[in-house]
């Protein structure tokens, strides 16, 4: 297993569209993944569950990836979180 | 698809109840074509200004037209009524009941352009045979899929051959909804823009199920299993689960399919064994309703959320300088 703090970087925080990206890219993989925010753990296939962690700008995430291709989902996802969702 | 004209014999028999028509001479020409909607009333024909007369559509007099036939000279009569029919329309309607003088029937007998009258007022002809027509020529279409009404909201199932439509809507059907047509279903585009579906009257409520055959849905369930049309309010798109599709999570974005130029809400619906796709059309169904009357569940969270965070924001934002 592997993980990475991760800070939100886009102004209007983790909404509905960036979770749904999130979402969909946390199903693509081989791996399961969580996400921990303020203690709350969710996991980041659920769009329900993403949504509810209501993570807002300049808060900092917990991202947990477990599987086979762990490594590389950590990677992409971190990338997409800090690139702010390619939103402002 | 429908043929793109009705002969005036057609009309005469299709309509002879609704707008009250009688033939009162000109047989020889009720193969005649009408192709157009509209209606035209030859007033100025008469007095022997042909240009710019539509010969295309019904022309249809009334009283007045009637009344200045009969108070012109008998060879003025003649003279009137031939330059009228020599102008060669598909048919022409007298409306009011009015009497109609021998030389217009002898002339229209000549012709070979049907005359027919009818009881009814000239505003009520217009009005009936219009609505007629219009749907007469209305733009229609004939597609593959399966109409179901799902509590009052018409749900077209679109997708491969041997998918599943005819058993979902079989399943459907059983749980109290009701089948408008399966495999083909003709969608045809009303005056108001709506789209209506109804089956071909052939197979009227027959469905195909693969292994068992033909099966006749009306005598098995009961005509209040079946409904003759339905407006076409979503489609749904069956389609074999594919792990690289990227499937619709929340139903903000609202996609939409195109059928003779009007647009109609799609939900792209992945299945796989063991998945109860009739539960979720009927939830499909439900959601729908609740979009008309205003209530959307995904939009309504989406902007809690949205709002929830946007305060974070200024909150953390505001006792970062200055806690307290």
């Amino acid at each position: 297993m592997v993980s990475q703090k991760v800070t939100v970087l886009n102004k209007l925080g983790i909404h509905a569209r960036p979770a749904t990206k999130l979402v969909r890219l946390a199903s693509k993989g081989n791996s399961k993944v969580f996400i921990t925010k303020n203690g709350q753990r969710i996991n980041a296939q659920s769009i329900l569950g993403v949504m509810l962690l209501q993570a807002e700008h300049g808060s900092t995430i917990l991202i947990e990836v477990d599987g086979a291709d762990e490594e590389i989902m950590l990677q992409k996802l971190v990338n997409l979180i800090s690139s702010g969702f390619e939103e402002e | 698809m429908k043929k793109p004209f009705l002969t005036v014999e057609e009309l005469l028999n299709k309509q002879r109840g609704s707008l009250r028509l009688r033939l009162l001479s000109g047989e020889s020409g009720l193969k005649r074509e009408i192709r157009l909607k509209e209606l035209h009333r030859p007033g100025l024909a008469l007095t022997g200004f042909t240009e710019l007369f539509p010969t295309e559509r019904i022309q249809f007099i009334g009283s007045s037209e009637i009344l200045y036939i009969k108070k012109l000279r008998i060879d003025k009569q003649q003279q009137a009524l031939n330059v009228l029919f020599d102008l060669d329309f598909p048919c022409i309607i007298v409306t009011d009941r009015k009497k109609v003088s021998q030389v217009m029937k002898e002339i229209a007998k000549a012709k070979g352009i049907p005359l027919l009258s009818t009881s009814l007022s000239t505003s009520e002809l217009t009005f009936r045979l219009s609505f007629f027509l219009n749907d007469f020529f209305s733009p229609s279409e004939d597609i593959h899929g399966t109409l179901v009404d799902v509590y009052g909201t018409g749900l077209l199932f679109i997708g491969r051959a041997g998918i599943g439509k005819s058993e979902i809507a079989l399943d459907l059907v059983e749980r109290g909804h009701r089948l408008v047509a399966d495999d083909i279903v003709t969608l045809t585009k009303k005056l108001s823009g709506m789209l209506v579906g109804t089956g071909p009257k052939m197979l009227n409520h027959l469905i195909e199920i693969r292994g068992v055959g033909i099966l006749n849905v009306r005598e098995m369930f009961g005509v209040r299993s079946v409904r003759m049309q339905k407006r076409i309010e979503t489609v749904v798109e069956l389609q074999d689960w594919d792990d690289k599709e990227d499937y619709e999570r929340l139903g903000l974005d609202e996609e939409t399919c195109e059928y003779l130029n009007t647009k109609i809400p799609l939900i792209r619906l992945p299945i796989f064994p063991g998945k109860n796709i009739t539960v979720i059309a009927e939830a499909i169904a439900l959601n729908q309703h609740l979009k008309v009357y205003g209530l959307n569940a995904a939009r309504d969270l989406s902007r809690r959320l949205s709002t929830n965070l946007r305060d974070k924001k200024r909150i953390s934002e505001y006792l970062k300088w200055d806690d307290e």
